[in-house]
């Protein structure tokens, strides 16, 4: 009897142990690499691999923070999944008030210090533009999502997705100083089971010049 | 009435400010080595151009800076900003600006502002730092140091902002107008001075002193003599916060029919047009333009006593690190076009130009010092009045050590 059970239990985490390796063996990874108009590496920018089947349904409670330092979102593009709830903290001495007007979320943040308001949470997908209604030069942005593959690429110009799905996907890029559309933007790939797809893009333009405000200084009374 | 108002603002100020229980408060503290060669300053009855007369050599004040800012509910922010610079003001300490502003939160691209009380139109670009001060140059450039003698808003202003960048757009645009008092005086300095070029803001219950020179003393922001509101309209622009463009028409309104006070202090009918641009290219360079030309009278029956006046400056910064190195050229003209004084034998007349070099280091956060060589000649025939000659060279070498706290 004794026996018995032990050789089932055996039987069942062997069972176990194969499905969860069927499972991991059966996902996908994808990388995604991007090279400005030079072909040296694009650093920043955003990489969505949107499922052609639909993205599964966000799993609840997630969280995310935005922060301000030295009169600047940090980090200057946040990227969520819907459903995201998004802490704003203020880590300046100086007040801020920030808002977005933006189609995927109009929110409002009264002039406030520290952790003051509750995290808001972004239920639509889109971009959606962060302002300070004290400091006007503070831009910022949060690209909310739909899928839950996504990244930001490194400074090898890379992003590595791991864990999807087999299927089709098209994968999306997109960059704050982005001065180009097109089709390189969003390209369309299969990934097999258990295989590695990758993808490769070049933009055809510059990007635009990054704007670094000098007057990140709570001594500067305009901004 | 009017000092009954601007009383009732500034006490206003401080009291939200106290009472609030978020503000930001500052304190700076500016002493000078002096080294000059000039003539009598105009901000001691002289005609010199200059912050200092030219016997002032050695330590000197530069000033005590005190500012608030507070945010008595969730939009509206209250700032008092005050001086003291240890001359023979009438009062010790005293206000150079106390107003609201009120921002609407953003819920489109259009956005309302509106200022209540006394502040600066924005016509400076130089003049960026909390307290009106400027991070290039110790001097103003002569537009902006004229601004600051003699130009408030004490009233209103209304702006309208499209707020282009958080809409995916390259452009933000702002259109403003603004009614004020108070103003009637303005033109007087520029009148009978001419231009100068330095860092002194005259205080919102100060004079402007003559100290028994033959040249008006005046109460810069006088009682609103003639009970007519002055305007001004202006326009704003930038772009992706590389570049910004400022036009603004200024208009006192003064009313020459209304007869001096016993003090001296006349109303002087004074507009002006002024463009500003600044280009910020990269993180370490700064360029700055700006033009003004306006037109003065002082009399009922004009065109007699009539005075133009234009001025430009062009600056150029160069930011690396600690360190910020900065460069000016200033132009400045004023001409009395028609004369009814006839114990003046000349036009009142002004023709200069000045070059401004200044470097500065920040040591940390509360410690910088600033080191600026300036030097300006000048054509003005009422220096003879003085019993000096009418063209001028003066020049001067400060370094300032600054503790902000």
């Amino acid at each position: 009897m004794h026996s018995r059970s032990a050789t089932f239990l055996a039987c069942v985490t062997a069972c176990t142990f194969l499905a969860g390796l069927r499972a991991a063996l059966a996902a996908s990874a994808l990388q995604v690499t991007l090279a400005d108009v030079r072909g040296a590496p694009l650093a920043g920018a955003v990489v969505i691999a949107e499922p052609s089947a639909g993205a599964p349904k966000s799993p609840a409670g997630q969280k995310a923070v935005m922060d301000q330092r030295n009169l600047e979102f940090v980090p200057d593009v946040l990227v969520v999944q819907t459903g995201t709830a998004v802490e704003f903290p203020n880590s300046d001495q100086v007040r801020h008030q920030v808002y977005s007007f933006s189609e995927a979320k109009n929110f409002q943040l009264g002039l406030y210090a520290g952790r003051a308001h509750e995290p808001v949470v972004f239920n639509r997908a889109g971009l959606v533009t962060l302002g300070c209604n004290i400091h006007d030069s503070m831009v910022g942005y949060i690209y909310v999502t739909d899928s839950p593959w996504f990244g930001r690429t490194g400074a090898d110009g890379a992003v590595h997705l791991q864990n999807l799905p087999a299927g089709d996907y098209t994968v999306r890029i997109w960059h704050p100083l982005l001065d180009e559309s097109g089709p390189q933007l969003s390209s369309r790939v299969h990934l097999a089971e258990g295989a590695a797809g990758s993808v490769s893009v070049k933009l055809t333009r510059p990007l635009r010049q990054a704007v670094h405000h000098n007057g990140a200084d709570k001594k500067w009374a305009d901004y | 009435m009017g000092r009954l108002l601007i009383s009732a603002c500034a006490a206003g100020a401080l009291a939200a400010s106290n009472l609030a229980l978020a503000y930001e408060f500052d304190l700076g503290v500016d002493l000078r080595g002096v080294a000059i060669d000039a003539t009598q300053s105009r901000l001691t009855g002289g005609l010199g151009k200059l912050r200092f007369d030219g016997d002032q050599d050695g330590l000197r004040l530069g000033y005590v800076h005190a500012g608030v800012r507070a945010d008595p509910t969730e939009t509206i922010r209250v700032t008092a900003e005050a001086y003291a610079y240890g001359d023979k003001d009438v009062n010790a300490i005293d206000l150079t600006e106390a107003y609201a502003e009120w921002r609407q939160l953003p819920s489109s691209a259009w956005r309302s502002r509106v200022k209540l009380g006394a502040f600066y139109p924005e016509i400076s670009l130089e003049n960026r730092m909390h307290g009106w001060r400027s991070p290039y140059t110790l001097s103003f450039s002569a537009i902006n140091t004229w601004i600051g003698e003699e130009i408030r808003t004490i009233g209103a202003e209304y702006s309208l902002d499209w707020l282009g960048r958080s809409h995916g757009h390259d452009f933000d645009f702002s259109v403003s107008a603004a009614g004020y008092g108070w103003n009637d005086t303005a033109g007087t300095v520029i009148g009978t001075r001419g231009w100068g070029l330095h860092d002194r803001q005259s205080m919102l219950f100060g004079r402007f002193a003559n100290n028994g020179s033959p040249l008006p003393q005046v109460t810069i922001f006088a009682d609103d003599l003639d009970k007519r509101a002055g305007y001004y309209v202006s326009a704003a622009t930038k772009y992706r916060g590389l570049v910004e463009l400022r036009a603004l028409h200024y208009d006192n309104r003064g009313n020459l029919a209304v007869k001096a006070t016993a003090d001296g202090d006349a109303i002087w009918l004074t507009y002006f047009d002024s463009l500003g641009a600044r280009w910020t290219p990269d993180e370490a360079w700064t360029f700055i333009a700006q033009w003004l030309h306006g037109r003065t009278y002082a009399d009922e029956d004009v065109p007699h006593n009539a005075w133009s006046f234009n001025s430009e400056f062009l600056l150029a910064s160069f930011k690396h690190g600690p360190m910020r190195y900065s460069a000016r050229y200033d132009r400045f003209e004023m001409q009395q076009t028609y004369s009814s004084f006839e114990y003046i034998p000349i036009l009142l007349a002004d023709d200069g130009h000045a070059w401004t070099l200044s470097c500065s280091r920040d040591f940390n956060e509360h410690w910088s010092v600033a080191l600026e060589g300036i030097l300006t000649d000048s054509d003005v025939p009422l220096r003879a009045l003085l019993g000096q000659p009418m063209g001028a060279r003066e020049q001067m070498l400060q370094l300032a050590v600054r503790y902000e706290l």
